[in-house]
């Protein structure tokens, strides 16, 4: 019981993570960024590549940080800007994009599964079991995330700009704020986050160049039900991780991968604003 | 009346000129492409159809679909599964058939289900399409011998027939749907198809089911997909859960994509284009090849959001001007069997609103609102800005947007209805806002309104318009009816109006409901839609609640006038006995009430 328990809160806090980049660029762009995968397979293999020049394990995360927020800069600069007021196209060639990359990586790397190390390994024991201690690290960094993602948006000039565009765009211009500044930072913040998300959830799974695809899907479905607030995002994170967590113990796992999908698609048919009224 | 069906013969003559010029080509082309061509093409066909359907549901209608793909392995599947675990022959052949397209048609149905309903976005559409492939290849992969699992069966029994007679089969499954596709998306039909995707809210309010639709629409490229899927796999012997998967959808998208969404025989040029040339060098250049895919592909969206069929076609025509056969020219008649007006009863009245109320969060924007409207009679609804009279149009032409009270129309509760339902209850509704269809000519309009009432031809057109009578006088007398062919687009202010009203005429209410139909129109234009106003009232009988703020015009039309404050009546009476209260004057002249009173 006690294991189940931590499974549900550290897949909660590993879908939550892995889920906040897509958050935070739907939230102020109003797009879906399919190119999200690729960015998570990004941070994987900047992980990969840190391991293999021998430095701190501790130090992928920050690196694949830095390299998803320039190379998110760009990306908006070049192929997000021309298609704000055609979010669905938009869709198109953000997952254009994750093609893209996807194949740079396997031209680069070959198709192959790849490693990379834990900064921290074995179990502790917690609430009488061991448990995977790289795990519960993750659970904590998710949490500090929230609350500095909070603060962010909360605390800052970038937050209260940022919040004004989520709220009325058009306004926002009016008083001068710099919209398109806004949405450059954001898309960039969001692709930082991805892509350290996915240094960050590396150690425990192994690295190929479709690694971000099952990922993309499941936070896609989660960001759809949880709208636009990072607090809604972790209520859905544990109700849907919990719900797979669940399903893949006691049913099977083949039916816990589509349990986020299935249970996220019947939330939006009931209530098509999903929990972010909660 | 001789042009016009000529066009409609061009069009036909077209069609067929096509289909079997398209038939000629699948005919001989095997007798000049070698065996590995071949083999290649065979397959290439059959995604090739399943790419039209994507053309068909995202180019004309606007569903973005990711799940193409699952229809596609269910037909797959349906001939594996058969063929593999129960028995091969003709009529195992046919039953597999059948079961793939039974199988896909009721999967469609279900998703169309879940993914359209009044209110939902096209992004929630997107994300049920996104999530069928995906379950269903976990569906396959959980299937364990019987389904083959990650690997799929292979090595079934099937017609290992020459491959020309294979390629013939695929060559022609694709001209005659293709032609079939063709002539739908060009017909009456096809008009409603673009409105839909141009404009779903106003169709709605037009009384066109555009759900069930969209449903419709679904479960019949389904349909072709799935019976594509079933050729497939009992060509190359081989299913997969990769046939059902949704990269295999999103690359149906991609091609569709990169030959021009909505020109239909792009699609299919560019999906036989980009798949035979996969084939062909994925075996020397494997990933460099899908690298450049994705690059034009993304090149593509950013830069020519329509593909690269607008360009060559528009390279074809500057090689040969060719005479377009555009859209045929309509004429309008009077509808004789018009029953506008018919029901009116002066005992019963058409429109009873009981307890309305609206809040939203806390904020409360009506508020206990009783009102009747009276066959015969136009109610004018007045009131400072905010007071809620939109709102209060919007209650009674959505189910759900009120939050309590009850809303009667001819007897018949419109309970949560959606917008269409309460059309056919009778309830017409002009928007504040001209909110008209862009790109479709003032004739399409027309037709949409009366899709209703008279239906539309699948894979024809029509070429009279039944109206009835006061929205052809409304169409003469502001000189719409010389200007049928015009894009809506093109047309003034005052014409946008006139046409806006005859289009919710022609729906045949018996409520008529106006919001500020006089709004930024010169004095003879005013003048015009208040004798047509009176009109209808006095000869068909209609119920006309009105809302507008030039007071002048509502004295000379109304029966009675209803004052709105901050969401509740301040006052019903006549048209006098408003305009002389103190109480109105001071609520406009912005005085205290209670000062007045």
């Amino acid at each position: 019981m006690a294991i189940l328990v931590l499974d549900i809160l550290t897949t909660a806090a590993i879908l939550f993570a892995v889920s906040a980049g897509l958050l935070i660029i739907l939230g102020v762009m109003k797009l879906i960024n399919f190119a999200h995968g690729a960015f998570l397979t990004v941070g994987g293999y900047m992980a990969y590549l840190n391991g293999a020049a021998g430095l701190s394990p501790w130090l992928s995360i920050p690196l694949a940080a830095g390299v998803g927020f320039l190379g998110g800069l760009v990306i908006e600069r070049v192929i997000v800007r021309p298609l704000y007021d055609r979010p669905l196209d938009a869709i198109l060639a953000t997952w254009g994009l994750g093609i893209v990359i996807g194949q740079l990586i396997t031209l680069g790397f070959g198709r192959g599964v790849q490693f990379a190390p834990n900064p921290i390994s074995g179990t502790t024991e917690l609430f009488g079991v061991d448990y995977s201690a790289y795990r519960l690290a993750v659970a904590v960094i998710a949490v500090l995330l929230v609350v500095a993602l909070s603060a962010l948006l909360k605390l800052t000039r970038f937050g209260l700009n940022a919040r004004a565009v989520i709220m009325n765009e058009r306004l926002a211009r009016g008083l001068g704020i710099d919209s398109t500044r806004v949405r450059a930072l954001t898309f960039g913040l969001g692709a930082a986050l991805a892509c350290a998300a996915g240094a960050l959830i590396t150690p425990l799974i192994s690295v190929d160049p479709n690694m971000g695809l099952p990922w993309l899907v499941n936070s896609f479905m989660l960001v759809m039900v949880a709208g636009v607030s990072f607090p809604s995002l972790l209520v859905a994170s544990l109700i849907l991780g919990g719900a797979q967590v669940v399903v893949s113990t006691y049913a099977n796992p083949i039916l816990g991968g589509m349990t986020i999908v299935v249970a996220a698609a019947l939330v939006l048919r009931i209530s098509p604003k999903g929990f972010s009224r909660a | 009346m001789h042009d016009i069906s000529a066009a409609i013969t061009t069009r036909f003559r077209v069609a067929a000129t096509g289909c079997i010029i398209g038939l000629l080509v699948v005919a001989v082309a095997p007798w000049l492409l070698d065996t590995y061509l071949t083999n290649i093409l065979i397959r290439t066909l059959f995604l090739a159809t399943v790419v039209m359907t994507v053309d068909i549901l995202w180019g004309s209608v606007g569903i973005l679909t990711f799940g193409q793909s699952a229809f596609f392995g269910i037909g797959a599947y349906a001939c594996g599964l058969i063929f593999t675990h129960y028995g091969f022959g003709p009529g195992w052949a046919l039953a597999g058939l059948a079961l793939g397209i039974g199988v896909a048609a009721v999967v469609a149905a279900a998703t169309g289900w879940l993914a359209f309903f009044h209110g939902s976005s096209p992004l929630y559409a997107s994300i049920i399409t996104l999530a069928l492939p995906i379950v269903l290849t976990q569906v396959i992969f959980s299937g364990g011998n019987f389904t083959g699992s990650s690997s799929g069966l292979s090595g079934f029994p099937t017609y290992y027939w020459d491959l020309r007679i294979w390629f013939w089969t695929a060559g022609t499954f694709l001209v005659l749907t293709t032609t079939a596709a063709w002539l739908l998306v060009r017909s009456d039909f096809g008009r409603v198809m673009v409105a839909i995707r141009e404009n779903e809210e106003r169709c709605a309010y037009l009384g066109i089911p555009v759900s069930r639709i969209k449903i419709m629409l679904m479960i019949a490229s389904a349909v072709i997909a799935s019976a594509a899927g079933f050729g497939y796999a009992a060509f190359s012997n081989v299913v997969a859960p990769e046939l059902a998967s949704f990269q295999l959808g999103t690359e149906f998208l991609i091609w569709t994509a990169l030959g021009g969404r909505g020109t239909l025989l792009g699609p299919i040029f560019a999906a036989l284009g980009i798949d035979t040339m996969s084939s062909w060098l994925s075996g020397t250049m494997p990933f460099l090849w899908k690298l450049l895919i994705g690059v034009v592909f993304v090149a593509v969206i950013v830069l020519l959001p329509r593909g690269f069929a607008p360009l060559v076609g528009g390279l074809f025509r500057r090689i040969l001007p060719v005479r377009t056969a555009g859209a045929p020219a309509r004429v309008l008649v009077p509808d004789t069997r018009s029953r506008l007006g018919q029901g009116a009863d002066d005992q019963k009245p058409p429109l009873r609103i009981e307890h309305l109320s609206r809040r939203y969060g806390s904020l409360s924007v009506l508020t206990d609102v009783t009102m009747t409207g009276r066959a015969s009679h136009l109610l004018g609804i007045i009131g400072p800005n905010g007071a809620g009279k939109t709102t209060l149009m919007r209650c009674i032409s959505d189910g759900s947007e009120r939050s309590g009270g009850k809303v009667e129309i001819n007897g018949a509760e419109i309970g949560r209805g959606a917008p269409q339902d309460i059309v056919a209850l009778g309830v017409g509704r002009s928007f504040q806002n001209t909110n008209l269809f862009d790109t479709l000519t003032v004739a399409d309009c027309l037709l949409l309104a009366r899709y209703r009432i008279d239906g539309a031809r699948l894979f024809r057109s029509s070429v009279g318009i039944a109206l009835p009578e006061p929205a052809l006088d409304i169409l003469r007398a502001t000189g719409l009816d010389q200007r049928l062919a015009d894009e809506t687009g093109n047309l003034s202010h005052g014409m946008k109006r006139g046409l806006e009203l005859a289009m919710v005429l022609a729906t045949e209410p018996s409520v008529l409901l106006l919001d500020e139909p006089t709004a930024g129109l010169t004095r003879p234009e005013r003048m015009v839609i208040g004798k047509v106003l009176g009109r209808l009232t006095r000869d068909y009988g209609l119920c006309i609640v009105l809302i507008e703020h030039d007071l002048d015009f509502v004295r000379e039309i109304s029966d009675r006038v209803v004052v709105l404050h901050q969401g509740s009546i301040l006052m019903e009476g006549t048209v006098d006995e408003v305009v002389s209260s103190e109480l109105v004057r001071s609520v406009y002249a912005g005085h205290h009430v209670e000062a007045a009173q």
